[in-house]
């Protein structure tokens, strides 16, 4: 769980450290709190947690037979060279 | 309980996306949600959580049922919308955003030598509205005199809203 420097409001840092949590509904009720006033005035981390939903919605409904041959093969390839490293 | 509540224009939640039913010659009707503070139940303000939860239309909310307060919000178990706070009107929130912008310039010059980074952020962040002008004002105020300032410049920002708006 992210440690949040203050108690009263939070940082864009801490919004992109902390968001998996928020739409999982893993914070706990203060740090909702925050997160959601921090996203309230900052269009930034706004738009930020907006393409995030989009993309987590996105992703959520690729099959593993959706993803072509070809590129199942470099991804394979990719992580198997990022193990390595 | 008599509460306020910030919507889009098009009366949906900016959190949940939730469309209310608005007030047409009458309350609007009455929504109900199980309580749990920032997942579910009806989500509202105290007047003094006005400044956290700035937002485009203020409505007037009934509360109903449970009722859970929370550090800078309401979550009740019913809730219908009453009236739109007419007052809080495009000129009345430009007005508050350089109520805000003035006092942040005010902040930063109140003491030497002056917080020339925090300044140059005021005036940058007028577009972005009326709720990051007033997160800037505190958080310049918390920079200057510790987390209590922070809460003083919000409860300052309540004082100037509850009057304007003529609330109670």
């Amino acid at each position: 769980m992210t440690e949040l420097h203050s108690h009263d409001h939070i940082t864009c840092q801490e919004v992109v450290e902390l968001v998996t949590d928020y739409f999982e509904g893993a914070l706990p009720a203060d740090q909702a709190d925050l997160f959601e006033q921090h996203i309230n005035f900052c269009e930034g981390c706004d738009w930020y947690v907006d393409q995030m939903r989009t993309t987590v919605a996105a992703v959520g409904r690729v099959e593993e037979e959706d993803v072509p041959d070809e590129m199942r093969e470099r991804l394979l390839t990719a992580f198997r060279d990022w193990k390595r490293k | 309980m008599i509460a306020y509540k910030f919507l889009r224009p098009d009366g949906t939640s900016p959190f949940t996306g939730f469309r209310w039913q608005l007030p047409n010659g009458g309350p609007g009707r009455w929504v109900d949600a199980p309580v749990e503070p920032c997942r579910s139940g009806i989500h509202a303000c105290r007047v003094s959580d006005l400044p956290f939860w700035i937002g485009r239309t203020l409505w007037e909310v009934e509360l109903d049922g449970e009722i859970v307060e929370h550090r800078s919000k309401l979550a009740a178990s019913r809730g219908r919308l009453l009236r739109q706070i007419e007052a809080w009107a495009d000129d009345l929130r430009d007005e508050y955003t350089r109520m805000c912008a003035n006092r942040a310039h005010e902040l930063v010059n109140s003491i030497s030598p002056p917080l020339t980074a925090w300044d140059a952020v005021v005036e940058p962040s007028i577009p972005e509205g009326p709720a990051l002008l007033g997160f800037v004002a505190a958080r310049i105020a918390e920079e200057i005199s510790g987390p209590e300032a922070y809460h003083e410049e919000r409860a300052r920002q309540t004082a100037w809203l509850t009057e304007r708006l003529e609330l109670d």
